[in-house]
């Protein structure tokens, strides 16, 4: 079966994100009440797998063992059948 | 002789730096091997240089850790033998599990070309025997290379004397302004438990002889003969 995993990948709460601090202040300068950014990013993946405890899985060792470095980062994910739409 | 193999990945730039730094060290010769057919089999010592593999793609150092190269180096570490990483190859370590501790963009978001200072915090290592204390000044040249980790890492690493280096002014002083990237405790480089993986962001190989500016990253690489043969004038053996 063909599935599509949408993974986000975002620093911990208590890792300092230069980039997000950059945003900020650029929104900020748009004259917006912007508070707080934090930024991160998006994979999606389309891959084979048998079932979906099998997908779901497959989804997990992507997050672990690349995508997310668990000493900065954490990961979520959603995951569909078929191709991105 | 000491046999060194310097590993060379998609995008690694440092590996004929590093050779040409150890060609002047006596007892030493080193091969460059290619990451997908490296075998460590019948060498002393593992370098992993500088660059920006697979183009720092997903993290610094994180496409890498996958490499047929990293998982022989993570056997030929488990082995006990040396292995050294410098700047994306000190990313590579920590990504891979081998080295505790992550880099992350440097504060201020600078990619950071400079000479820096830093001192010896441990000669328990083979690279720094015999060099406790000392300032080594060498160049940086990085935009990854902030070394974060949880607080019970960081205690750990203090603890058990695993912070090598850190960065310091010229006088010795852990100074904010003496960090050129952020780096927690001013850290520019750990070993692991077993003390013989060590991983800086500095480069050792950019100052090994006078023409280039310096020579204090001479005094690290050279400490690989003596350590391999029992002659290192300090505690690792």
């Amino acid at each position: 079966m063909t599935f599509t995993a949408t993974i986000r990948v975002f620093p911990k709460s208590e890792v300092r994100d230069p980039q997000g601090e950059a945003v900020r202040g650029a929104l900020r300068s748009l004259g917006l009440a912007v508070s707080d950014v934090r930024t991160g990013k998006e994979i999606v993946v389309t891959f084979e797998a048998e079932d979906e405890p099998m997908a779901l899985d497959a989804v997990s060792r992507m997050g672990r063992e690349l995508l997310a470095n668990p000493v900065i980062e954490v990961y979520e994910f959603s995951l569909n059948k078929g191709v991105p739409v | 002789m000491t046999r060194v193999a310097i590993l060379r990945y998609p995008g690694t730039w440092s590996e004929r730096d590093f050779q040409h730094a150890l060609s002047l060290v006596p007892g030493v010769e080193s091969d460059i091997l290619w990451h997908e057919d490296a075998d460590l089999a019948g060498y002393d010592v593992a370098i992993v240089p500088g660059g920006f593999t697979y183009g720092d793609y997903v993290r610094a150092g994180a496409i890498a850790k996958l490499s047929p190269a990293t998982h022989a180096l993570r056997r030929f570490a488990d082995a006990g033998k040396l292995v050294l990483g410098s700047c994306n190859g000190f990313q590579i370590l920590c990504e891979a599990g081998l080295l505790p501790g992550a880099l992350v963009r440097n504060r201020g978001l600078e990619f950071r070309c400079d000479w820096v200072h830093m001192r010896v915090e441990s000669d328990t290592t083979p690279w720094t025997a015999g060099l406790h204390g000392a300032i080594l000044r060498m160049p940086i040249a990085h935009g990854e290379g902030c070394w974060v980790a949880d607080d019970e890492t960081l205690a750990d690493v203090e603890a058990r004397g695993q912070v090598v280096f850190r960065y310091t002014d010229e006088r010795g002083g852990v100074t904010a302004s003496a960090n050129p990237n952020g780096s927690l405790a001013n850290i520019a480089g750990v070993c692991n438990e077993g003390r013989n993986v060590v991983g800086l962001m500095p480069h050792p190989e950019r100052c090994s002889e006078a023409l280039l500016g310096g020579t204090d990253g001479y005094r690290v690489l050279a400490n690989l003969a003596p350590a391999l043969a029992g002659t290192a004038p300090a505690l690792y053996r």
